[in-house]
């Protein structure tokens, strides 16, 4: 086990930078997820941790020793690739214990622990078979055993769950979970997905366009994101946006509905434009709530999706900008084209400057 | 006769009574291949067959003389050395081009400045003739007046006889050979190397391999299908061989270069014994099959990508 400093770390392609100064700590035994879009630089970290790519700027260090100059084989990490990557020609028995056979370790010990790998993984009676006699989820398994054999100071996840269906992905995410529970090795994980995110993590780092925009734990990240980008991205659906401005002690849309601050108005901020942001669980059916049209009703079971359109919005193609999303646990059977009166919770709801995205 | 329409095509089981009622209507168009291949590749062979049965001179009544030909192939020295000469050159022939073709296709698998032009140039011996090439060959072993000799005296090494010494002549028929065809094995193994997944490299590189362990345990297990391909097509194209061995050497001097196919040509066209040739060209096309099915048992155990070979 080990902690991982990442400090003011930049990559650039030619004269494109990729990220952007990037600066994490990683605590000892740490689950730590990057997440963020495609493109945000979240893989090119973790491949920069690995080694396989050059730091640009700044430093990696791993339990204090910097690592920028030295060969992903020395650098006593373990990583498990989206696509696998196992040797295909090989068993799985030889692919987990192909590191081990590199460094001429002993048969018996080699034995050991791929059996004690399997073991934790499941895959005892495959060790025999070739990856492409495995499913997707048992080739991932393989992966991630053969980065327990080697028994890293630090896991590195890239992405391993983008190629399995979603009921595999829900499987593994805990299998996974339950493996770092039992080996605490300090982890880095890579997705783009933020339930994976928030249901795995000690620790999120949500980056975008090659910077951190927040770190924080899972339902910090979701109680108070920092800023719009964070908001939006953590939680699923989507928080819903609403523009308008500050006034008096509410906030009136740009429709002309009043919504609730419960007394949180920032100081000085009469009049003034801002982005009032709540999440599609926070609202409640409310008499003197914003009226709003039934669009869509998307029932789960468990809970039901509503798609509104607020009635002080104008119809047209830009207004579905402003439609908002609603969840809830009641069925309370409303069917497109009716209308609902919705107030959020003003104890949950945040405001956002509409210029820096920042939160007020 | 009915004419076959996709829904007919597209019944199941349930139909088969309809689908063997529409059975003739589909020997029409078999015919013409039949035909062909019949007349093209049976009857030769059957025909060859029967003249490896028979005495055939030419110019001479024939007689039936049953496998009377093939006995004599096991006391004919001269067959019997044709034999080892050919799989000497054969095994040379496809090694060489497969080691320097693998070599090759590795380095142009790299960044190389001017890879394209540099590929471009070391494939054309590929597209010459070989009847042009040996002869540029003939010139060039020239012990006197080669271009060879003249280099090896460069470097300060006494003139050779080449293709004029039997010691020598099927080495220097291999270099022709190796000369023309590791361009075919590079392609080959070029296309295999292009086809590699690239994650195991970066996990091999996680795991400690070392440049030349990531090429003996995961490239060359790897490639290992793409070099059966090659193998299997220089095996029967070395074992095949005629034009550049009749044109420079003509299997002198006096035998030391004489292949089955060159002797086979002598026995049938110069000394026009059609039945001991025939013969000798029975026994030729069973080894060439052999060898080709043992090769593609062997291509087929090295695929691990597809099926459960392995």
């Amino acid at each position: 086990m080990a902690s991982v400093s990442i400090r003011n770390v930049r990559k650039s392609y030619g004269t494109v930078e990729i990220i952007k100064g990037v600066s994490i700590d990683i605590q000892d035994g740490e689950f730590v997820i990057l997440v963020g879009p495609s493109g945000c630089g979240k893989s090119t970290l973790l491949r920069m941790i690995a080694g396989l790519e050059e730091i640009s700027g700044g430093t990696v260090a791993i339990d204090d020793r910097v690592v920028n100059d030295v060969p992903p084989k020395d650098r006593d990490i373990a990583m498990v690739f989206q696509n696998y990557a196992l040797y295909p020609h090989m068993t799985i028995a030889d692919n987990m214990s192909f590191a081990l056979r590199l460094k001429n370790t002993a048969k018996s010990e080699i034995t050991a622990k791929v059996e004690r790998a399997a073991g934790i993984l499941g895959l005892g009676p495959l060790l025999g078979r070739f990856p492409r006699q495995l499913s997707g989820g048992q080739r991932q398994r393989v992966a991630m055993g053969r980065a327990i054999v080697r028994d890293p100071k630090v896991f590195l996840f890239d992405e391993p769950l983008s190629n399995l269906d979603a009921k595999l992905r829900v499987q593994m995410r805990t299998e996974i979970k339950e493996m770092h529970q039992r080996l605490k090795t300090t982890t880095v994980y890579v997705t783009h997905d933020q339930i994976e995110a928030m249901t795995m993590a000690d620790k999120i780092v949500v980056m975008h366009d090659g910077i951190i925009e927040q770190i924080g734990a899972p339902l910090d990240l979701y109680d108070n994101p920092a800023n719009m980008f964070v908001a939006g991205f953590i939680g699923s659906p989507a928080m819903n946006f609403i523009p308008g401005s500050i006034g008096g002690d509410g906030f009136t849309t740009e429709g002309g509905d009043r919504l609730p601050l419960g007394g949180r108005v920032p100081a000085a901020s009469d009049g003034r434009p801002a982005v009032y942001g709540v999440r599609p669980e926070h609202f409640r059916l409310a008499d003197d709530g914003m009226a709003a049209e039934v669009v869509v009703v998307e029932p789960t079971g468990s809970e039901t999706q509503m798609v509104l359109r607020p009635l002080g919005a104008k119809a047209g193609r830009e207004d579905r900008k402003r439609e908002l999303t609603w969840v809830l646990r009641e069925r309370t059977g409303a069917k497109p084209g009716e209308v609902v009166r919705i107030a959020p919770d003003p104890a949950l709801a945040h405001l956002f400057n509409p210029d820096t995205g920042l939160r007020l | 006769m009915s004419i076959l329409t996709s829904s007919d095509r597209v019944v199941g089981a349930a139909s088969v009574g309809r689908t063997k009622r529409l059975r003739p209507s589909y020997w029409p168009f078999v015919v013409p291949a039949l035909i062909v291949v019949i007349g093209v590749i049976v009857f030769p062979w059957v025909f060859t067959l029967w003249m490896s049965a028979m005495e055939w001179r030419i110019g001479e009544e024939q007689r039936f003389v049953g496998l009377q030909n093939y006995a004599r192939l096991f006391t004919d020295v001269r067959f019997l050395e044709a034999m080892l000469h050919t799989l000497v050159y054969t095994a040379l022939s496809v090694l060489a081009p497969l080691v320097l073709g693998t070599a090759a296709a590795l380095a142009f698998n790299t960044k190389l400045p001017a890879r394209g032009l540099l590929r471009g140039i070391f494939v054309m011996p590929m597209m010459a003739t070989p009847v042009a090439i040996a002869l540029v060959w003939t010139m060039m072993f020239h012990p006197q007046l080669g271009v060879l000799n003249y280099l090896l005296s460069l470097v300060g090494i006494g003139p050779l006889q080449w293709v004029y010494h039997p010691s020598t002549v099927i080495l220097s028929l291999v270099l022709v050979e190796t000369w023309q065809w590791t361009p075919l094995v590079m392609l080959i193994v070029l296309g295999g190397l292009a086809a590699l997944p690239t994650e195991p490299y970066e996990s091999a590189q996680i795991d400690g391999a070392t440049a030349w362990q990531r090429f003996r345990y995961l490239t060359l297990p790897m490639i290992k299908p793409f070099l059966m391909v090659a193998v299997i097509i220089r095996s029967i194209d070395a074992l095949k061989s005629f034009d550049i061995l009749y044109t420079i050497t003509q299997g002198g001097p006096g035998t030391a270069s004489e292949t089955i196919n060159l002797y086979l040509y002598s026995v049938a066209f110069t000394y026009y014994d059609i039945g001991y040739g025939s013969a000798i060209a029975v026994v030729f096309f069973v080894l060439i099959i052999m060898l080709s099915l043992i090769l593609l048992y062997l291509r087929q155990r090295s695929a691990w990508n597809t099926g459960d070979g392995q």
